[in-house]
């Protein structure tokens, strides 16, 4: 374990060592914000809009159901911060692995005491904690304006959940990337292309069966994050990204032998 | 190789977001796909021709060591998914629990399953953030085996929209099928657990029986929708499975004896004494009434309840541990939280679950025969008096308790029973009717309290359930103050992102200098 312990901590002083994690710190938590601020721009004008009808006074009876701050203003920030999130992740992760294998720093690595599978555990390991770190500086705008709107605590945090685990997702993906190129770009561009491809499979219903349009709706990441936005902490859910998690550990590992034989 | 697939990822994204943009197939999208999967498959091509140098035993171990790992990381994954999909393990963490099914809307599904399977058609229009809440609720009910559902977009069904005269997105049909019966269907227009209960219960083939409402005298309207009306209640009574008649009082010659149950809410003049003897008369041969008292009313009704036990004295209740409710005076409005709790009326209210009454007067209950059972069902705090002066209901100035005024936990709703000969009397007094207006009817319990005390005197106990609300909660409707916003944007949203990149800039001119 020490080896693994010092290769975390390794790990974080590159990470925090570096500007980048601190701008795409500052960038997430601004881009939240800035879509949050608009849709509650948006939001109370709709309110009023309606509102005004009734010359005066405030009616809430002459409001349609649609319009209120968790349809209005909450889940459409939640959706569009899980596709920023796509854009956004791959720039942290893309040079986890591949800039190790530009700087040939990573034979350095496999000759250590440690074994690929933990060299990949130190790394995600790693990943994860910032992703989490990163969602939780960005939640916390719209939770606490939002708090007052009666959304409840819990719903926040399952809201939380799901956007943390849709975050480890994503960087899982980018990190299995990484692992095959010594290219930061290219491991950026296929994350995000993966990560895009990966979020909902609902282009395809036209022109696949209805069997396999589940099947593609089982494996895509958006509706099982959107559940988590709803307020529904679905262990299914749960399960499917611990195992997206899992399936890229393992690719990511394979990268150790892919090059080992290929080159 | 790898150009080729970076460029081919590249096309495949560019591809599926012209399909995303535009919501179709055009030739921007077509051709990306395509040149995106051929230049992906190339590419593996390409890869698989890398691997020809690794034929040797040693490498192809290794490799296959590597895939085995990726199809057992594989097979785990689909295998905890499935596992927990199973399991149907889920919180519902929303503020109203509203993907909770309750008691009643589970007894109201599985009752008729599996003879009748309950279809459910989702009307939907992509751009409605409803619908993903409307679809979990049919999902979770879907669980249950005694539904089933589908989602239809509005564009594509024009027939069922016309004929079933669908007018918005998010609106949900339920039908039922029988053999040899025609279909019968429900339309829910603002679908929540409570309206869709509702509608499971119109779709029921039960009919509770005939209830008689009673005008003439200025009793309490059926018929009037405002605030002050009563349709509210007689369209509960109806979706209980109740056929409701109202009749004349002074008219009636007699109550038949199909009548179910009688209802009489706030006769403001006095009744006339025929008509009273009608009433007795249709009780003594096991009528079953429930009354809607108010204070300061003195119509004949409270004496004839007074002669069946349940007196109610004309004074107005006053009870210090509720608080103003819009500009009454403090106490005039009863919330009432203590309950009978073994009584079948007020089955599953508790504390939590409050009722509220607006003005109302109270019960002293004495037993014309030793075997009568005469009950206090739902009670005022023990601080409670009875204020002789009405005038306290049009003040707003803080009643006082006169000293010789007793406290007390005063029946607000009295029911009994009584052997008569061979028939058994039923009789339930509310001392207040505005708890069951339009206005107060869905607020907090009054609708449960009152229609399972219908129930109970209808005879009626299994139908006894605490309903699901149907109303949306508007507290979500009130607009965040922008002003608010703005500060906290200044403040914390910027703050933040301030900080975390003074701190980076502090770190990367420390690197710099080392």
């Amino acid at each position: 374990m020490k080896p693994l312990r010092a290769l975390i901590r390794k790990e974080l002083t590159v990470l925090f060592g570096s500007p980048m994690a601190y701008v795409s710190l500052t960038l997430v938590v601004l881009v939240t914000g800035l879509i949050f601020f608009e849709h509650l721009r948006i939001y109370n004008q709709i309110l009023f809009l309606y509102a005004s009808n009734t010359m005066g006074g405030f009616d809430t009876s002459t409001i349609p159901d649609q319009v209120n701050i968790r349809d209005t203003v909450f889940f459409p920030v939640m959706e569009n911060l899980g596709i920023t999130l796509i854009g956004l992740i791959p720039l942290i992760t893309m040079r986890i692995f591949a800039e190790e294998r530009s700087r040939g720093t990573d034979e350095l690595l496999v000759t250590s005491q440690l074994s690929p599978g933990r060299i990949v555990a130190g790394k995600f390991l790693v990943t994860w904690s910032f992703v989490v770190l990163m969602m939780a500086t960005s939640f916390v705008y719209p939770a606490m304006a939002t708090v007052e709107g009666g959304i409840g605590l819990q719903n926040l945090l399952a809201i939380f959940i799901g956007l943390s685990l849709h975050a480890i997702g994503l960087a899982s993906i980018g990190l299995a990337c990484s692992a095959f190129t010594s290219s930061q770009l290219v491991a950026a561009v296929a994350a995000w292309a993966v990560g895009f491809v990966m979020w909902d499979f609902s282009w395809a219903n036209p022109i696949v069966s209805e069997s396999v349009a589940r099947a593609l709706d089982a494996i895509a990441m958006h509706p099982r994050y959107a559940s988590f936005s709803e307020g529904i902490v679905d262990m299914a859910d749960v399960a499917y990204f611990a195992g997206l998690a899992l399936l890229c550990t393992s690719v990511a590992r394979l990268s150790f032998d892919w090059r080992r034989v290929v080159g | 190789m790898r150009a080729l697939a970076s460029t081919g990822l590249i096309a495949l994204a560019f591809g599926l977001g012209a399909t995303y943009a535009t919501n179709s197939f055009g030739w921007f999208s077509t051709a990306n796909l395509i040149a995106g999967g051929v230049a992906l498959a190339g590419a593996t091509v390409f890869g698989l021709r890398n691997l020809r140098g690794a034929g040797a035993p040693a490498f192809r171990s290794t490799l296959a060591r590597g895939f085995g790992r990726v199809a057992l990381a594989l097979l785990a994954a689909v295998a905890l998914e499935r596992a927990a999909a199973w399991l149907h393990i889920q919180l519902d963490w929303t503020l109203e629990r509203k993907f909770e099914l309750s008691e009643a809307v589970l007894g109201a599904l599985h009752e008729q399953c599996p003879a009748v399977i309950i279809d459910a058609s989702l009307y939907y229009d992509k751009t409605d953030p409803r619908v993903r809440s409307s679809r979990m609720l049919l999902s979770r009910m879907a669980r249950t085996g005694c539904l089933h559902f589908d989602l239809r977009h509005l564009d594509e069904h024009p027939n069922e929209i016309d004929r079933y005269g669908i007018s918005s997105s998010n609106s949900i049909v339920l039908r039922t099928h029988e053999k040899g019966r025609p279909e019968r269907w429900q339309l829910v227009e603002r679908p929540t657990e409570g309206t869709l209960y509702e509608a499971l219960y119109r779709l029921r083939r039960q009919h509770s029986g005939l209830l008689w409402v009673a005008r003439g005298d200025g009793e309490g309207d059926v018929q009037k929708t405002s605030g002050a009306g009563y349709s509210g209640l007689a369209a509960a009574f109806a979706t209980e499975g109740f056929k409701v008649h109202e009749f004349v009082g002074p008219y009636v010659e007699q109550i038949p004896d199909n009548v179910g149950v009688v209802v009489w809410i706030d006769p403001k003049r006095q009744l006339r004494s025929e008509t009273l003897a009608v009433l007795q008369d249709y009780l003594l041969r096991g009528g079953r009434l429930v009354a809607f008292l108010e204070p300061g009313r003195e119509t004949g009704l409270e004496a004839l309840l007074a002669r069946w036990g349940i007196e109610s004295p004309d004074k107005v209740v006053i009870d210090p541990a509720s608080g103003p409710v819009q500009e009454d005076a403090p106490g005039v409005d009863p919330l009432v939280y203590n309950y009978a709790s073994h009584h079948p009326a007020a089955r599953g209210l508790d504390s939590g679950r409050m009722t509220f009454f607006r003005g109302a007067r109270a019960f002293h209950l004495h037993k014309p025969q030793i075997e009568d059972d005469l009950e206090g069902v739902a009670f005022t705090s023990p601080r409670a008096w009875l204020e002789p002066d009405l005038r306290v209901l049009y003040r707003r100035a803080t009643p006082h308790r006169p000293a010789s005024a007793a406290t007390n936990f005063w029946p607000l709703l009295a029911t009994g029973r009584y052997q008569r000969g061979k028939h058994e009397v039923r009789i339930a007094a509310f001392g207040d009717s505005d708890l069951a207006s339009n206005r107060y009817l869905r607020t907090l319990y009054n609708l449960d309290l009152v229609l399972n005390t219908v129930h109970w005197v209808a005879d009626q106990e299994p139908a006894i359930t605490l309903r699901p609300k149907s109303v949306i909660s508007h507290r979500m409707q009130f607009p965040l103050p922008i002003q608010n916003t703005l500060t906290r944007f200044e403040s914390l949203g910027l703050l933040l992102p301030e900080a975390i990149l003074i701190l980076g800039a502090l770190v990367w001119a420390r690197t710099r200098n080392a």
